[in-house]
């Protein structure tokens, strides 16, 4: 058949245009609407914007990172200007501060709320079919709490900054006199506001999903995001006790971490991976989520092996709970717990790898539209690739004794939080972008600002692999002059990648201004959140979705003469909602 | 097929730095080893990627050729059979590993002192140098501790690591196989040494690409992230041909010569035990305040009177450095120096004095009042006292 006709036997389902003209941004206005809003869309949206702050803040840190490393003994915070704003700190002093603060912002008030909290927070309960989350202001309290946390760490930053690395390594960070107090205050905030998320998905996802929606059709995205939320409440709570023992230790001196006082500052370590480990799937699960509903709406096929996907979930977020001392291999800790924690490692890489085969095969022999969100999801599984297998050579004891805090994991998990975490977060924010705020961006500018950002990436990361290889150590705020020509390369690759990150947001910006009006189903996805208007109305749908297959395409067919998808429903017979089929009626066509 | 990349990592376009211990053949062998599996994996995975994004895209609208949405066949194998490549990886990685946690009985010892912001290689009979010298093709046994923070001793060319936490000893042990060869003459290195006293430069291991004694070097890094001059917590390692080298080259540190002035034996110290990593001799602030023209001086200190910097404020200020911290134009030091108690003897610490004095002393000038003659009087005495050279350890 050909696009664009709706064959015979088929009725037309249209949600077409809002019958009202109110939607979730217009329904009330003024400052105070937003302020007190208990509407997740909202909350969202005001999180999207923190988020991407943040994110600016962390991504100005990082360009000041590789603009000093442009030269061996260091260029940029050796400037007069440095010299005037800090005259009583050395440019090494500044340089340690300023790779803090990236990593402390980046992972505390960008990367762990980002797509849970901005995305999921919009997404969740329209994906339900819901009205809200189960606890909306428990939501907004989340909301406030990382508000709160971030102020706390400005006021560090303002104060007199914090270089202890965003790791708080003992007992260093009971000693030195920057602001590790506010800064840990901040994260322990911080780590309150990601428990409330969670807890706020595990029950909306657990107590509202609607008649029909059983746990093996609901999208893989809500898979990921429970998984997420999982970790977010078992694991935080654990971080926000290390940094109140931190913070008596450095006030009290209680003997637990600071040799000093009978401390063991490698219990620390201890403590801190428990939740940081598991902290990294918290980074890099909603991406995976996000991941396979683009492959999936972006191809018009259906998702490959979607059980095996919604399993290897939950085995990440299970197995991510014990293999933390990954991170402590040169501790010191005895050889058997070393060889037991790189033997649990290894069964890490099998879920993540399924992931990548089934996407991989969910391509296979679809209808491919290389629109901005797909060429972004395509560019993450290539990136995320990478930066699992390096992770082998991490996870393999003989050879992380040589790259173990070298540049060569500096580069691997830069490829699975910024290749991975960050790609997939702008590919969602391109995705459902015409859904949150109704206007449609230019498809040459995002795919020209997902070009920018593919090879700025690679080229600033790639080099550090060999960097690290060939043995130049993490942190460094100068080096041999032998590293400088892979340090350049890095260099020019951030500026690269910083300049796609602009495009971005200039494609995004632009689009609220001339725009075109975004219909209610943009891609052709069969996920409920395309049912209703874009934006979606103040409750999100006028009349109770019918909850169907959410990667069922056979229904979705683009109308020409509309110009845009619309639902048809086939003249077959209708698998009752209630009593759903364990095989989907396209299965093995 | 060991052997082939053997000679392929000794190259210098290779991703690694020189192989030279016996682990290193061992860890990069692993290395190519995990790099191959992945190469293989990845590939496919990426000419898959592309290629189907390329051969399926389709105008808006074409239905998909296919909607197979499962092959459990196909999953459990691509599940499944990775896994056996897995074992293969962890066996090599863990023995490897367990070589490296086994050490030799009577590996030859040297204990390790990591401090902010430098290294002390023991070598026994008081014998102290910040550059680590062993003897290749025999066992050496490294004893670690640190006196503030965590630190980690790294050799990239003898692919070794090993993080260093105060309170406790680890251990690290290593054989290297390439000795160093002697670049410089004893006559280039005499005139080298000279033109940098001239400057006032301390030796460029990175330029010169040799030791002062003319050795060429591997770099040894502090791989755990320790403060302000973490990245300057460098030093090298020397591998000596023979015991009997080695031995030698420890034996003109052992002490001060007997026709030795105290004062050049200090600026010696002043070099070898870290000094220098925070105290400038030109008057530049650094991490601790400037040796040049301050004895004699009046200093200012957290928590006190203004102190006189003499013979014995200089004495606490090594064993004890936390007891009188010093402020400088308003901004008063962090204190971060480590404790020297037991590490230098006393006439190191005399040595160092006179070094300090020798760099300029106010103290001439004040003679006048009746004050500063009590304390010239007193430091007299302490001179007396510090002028024998025994060992407090």
């Amino acid at each position: 058949m050909s696009a664009g006709s709706v064959p015979s036997g088929y009725e037309v389902k249209d949600p077409g245009y809002p019958t009202s003209q109110e939607n979730y941004l217009t329904n009330s206005k003024g400052i105070l609407s937003w302020a007190f809003t208990l509407d997740h869309k909202r909350i969202g949206m005001m999180y999207l914007i923190g988020v991407s702050t943040a994110f600016l803040l962390g991504g100005l840190l990082a360009l000041g990172i590789r603009l000093h490393l442009f030269a061996p003994d260091g260029i940029l915070f050796n400037n007069g200007l440095f010299q005037w704003l800090a005259p009583d700190k050395a440019p090494n002093d500044i340089y340690n501060q300023v790779f803090t603060l990236h990593g402390a912002i980046m992972v505390f008030l960008f990367i762990i709320p980002s797509i849970p909290a901005a995305l999921g927070n919009f997404l969740v309960p329209v994906m339900l079919g819901a009205k809200d989350v189960a606890f909306p202001r428990l939501n907004l309290s989340s909301f406030y709490l990382w508000v709160g946390g971030a102020v706390f760490f400005v006021m560090a930053l303002l104060a007199s900054g914090l270089d202890t690395g965003w790791t708080f390594y003992t007992p260093y960070s009971t000693t030195t006199d920057s602001s590790v107090i506010l800064a840990t205050t901040g994260a322990f905030i911080l780590g309150f506001s990601s428990i409330f998320t969670g807890l706020n998905f595990i029950v909306t996802i657990n107590t509202m999903r609607p008649p029909g929606m059983t746990w093996f059709r609901m999208p893989l995205f809500l898979w990921a995001t429970y998984s997420t939320s999982i970790i977010q409440v078992l694991a935080t709570p654990v971080l926000g006790i290390t940094l109140l023992l931190l913070i008596a230790e450095r006030t009290m001196h209680i003997g637990i971490f600071d040799p000093e006082y009978n401390g063991d500052p490698v219990t620390f370590q201890h403590f801190f991976w428990f939740y940081s480990h598991p902290a990294v799937y918290i980074m890099i699960l909603p991406a995976f989520g996000i991941i396979s509903e683009l492959i999936s709406v972006h191809s018009h096929k259906r998702i490959f092996g979607y059980r095996f996907i919604a399993y290897s979930s939950i085995a990440i977020a299970l197995l991510s709970f014990i293999v933390w001392g990954h991170h402590m291999f040169t501790s010191g800790m005895s050889p058997i717990t070393t060889i037991i924690f790189s033997a649990l490692t290894f069964t890490v890489s099998v879920p993540s790898a399924i992931k990548v085969f089934n996407w991989v095969a969910t391509m296979f022999k679809g209808s491919i539209s290389l629109t901005t969100p797909m060429v972004y999801a395509i560019a993450f599984i290539f990136l995320f690739t990478i930066g699992g297998l390096t992770g082998l050579h991490l996870g393999t004891l003989a050879t992380d004794m040589h790259l173990h805090d070298t540049y060569f994991v500096v580069a691997h998990f830069h490829y699975v939080m910024v290749g991975g975490t960050v790609v997939s977060f702008l590919g969602g924010v391109f995705h459902w972008w015409p859904k949150m705020v109704g206007k449609m961006y230019s498809e040459a500018g995002g795919l020209i600002s997902a070009a920018l950002v593919f090879i700025g990436f690679n080229l600033t990361f790639l080099p550090q692999f060999i960097l690290g290889s060939r043995g130049m150590p993490r942190r460094y705020a100068t080096y041999d002059p032998e590293f400088a020509p892979l340090h350049q390369m890095s260099t020019y690759g951030a500026l690269i990648l910083g300049v796609g990150l602009f495009v971005a947001l200039f494609v995004l910006i632009m689009s609220l201004i001339n725009g075109k009006k975004a219909p209610a189903n943009p891609w052709g996805g069969a996920t409920l959140e395309w049912n209703c208007t874009s934006p979606p109305p103040f409750y999100n749908f006028e009349r109770a979705p019918v909850v169907g297959d959410p990667y069922e395409f056979g229904d979705i067919r683009w109308d020409t003469e509309l110009d845009r998808y619309v639902k048809v429903e086939p003249e077959r017979e209708v698998v009752p909602s209630e009593t759903p089929a364990e095989t989907p009626a396209h299965a093995g066509e | 097929m060991m052997s082939l990349l053997g000679d392929y990592t000794s190259s210098k376009l290779s991703v690694f730095p020189k192989s030279a211990s016996s682990f290193s053949g061992e860890s990069d062998w692993v290395f190519h080893f995990i790099s191959i599996v992945c190469v293989v994996f990845f590939v496919p995975i990426a000419v898959a990627l592309f290629g189907f994004a390329w051969k399926y895209r389709k105008a808006k609208g074409e239905p998909a050729d296919s909607q197979t949405d499962h092959n459990t066949t196909l999953e459990l194998v691509w599940s499944i059979g990775p896994s056996f490549l897995l074992v293969v990886m962890f066996y090599f990685g863990a023995r490897g590993y367990l070589d490296m946690r086994s050490i030799p009985e009577g590996a030859y010892n040297v204990g390790v002192d990591a401090y902010k912001w430098g290294w002390g290689m023991n070598y026994g009979n008081g014998v102290i140098h910040p550059e680590l010298h062993v003897v290749a093709g025999e066992p050496t046994k490294l004893t670690m501790t640190s006196k503030d923070v965590i630190h980690s001793l790294y050799i990239p060319a003898f692919r070794v690591k090993k993080d260093i936490v105060p309170g406790r000893f680890n251990y690290i042990w290593f054989k290297a196989m390439e000795p160093s060869e002697k670049v410089m003459s004893d006559e280039e290195l005499k005139q080298l040494a000279a033109k940098d006293k001239e400057e006032n430069l301390s030796w460029n291991y990175d330029e010169r690409q040799c030791t002062p004694d003319g050795y060429t070097f591997y770099d040894l890094y502090c791989a755990e992230y320790c403060g302000t001059n973490h990245s300057e917590m460098q030093t090298v390692v020397v591998v000596h041909e023979t015991q009997e080298e080695l031995d030698a080259w420890i034996k003109q540190y052992s002490s001060r010569g007997p026709d030795e002035s105290p004062a050049a034996y200090g600026a010696k110290l002043y070099e070898r035990r870290g000094c220098k990593s925070c105290h400038s001799i030109d008057g530049t602030r650094m991490v601790g305040p400037s040796y040049q023209g301050s004895f004699g001086t009046m200093r200012e200190i957290v928590g006190g009177d203004p102190v006189k910097v003499d013979e014995n404020y200089i004495r606490e200020s090594i064993l004890n450095p936390k007891a009188k911290v010093a402020i400088q134009q308003g901004v008063a030091y962090q204190p971060v120096m480590p404790s020297y108690k037991g590490q230098l003897s006393d006439d190191d610490i005399y040595s160092l004095i006179e070094f300090i004095k020798s760099l300029g002393d106010a103290s001439a000038a004040e003679e006048a009042s009746e004050s500063a003659a009590d304390e010239a009087a007193e430091t007299a005495a302490a001179e007396d006292a510090d002028a024998e050279p025994v060992s407090v350890e």
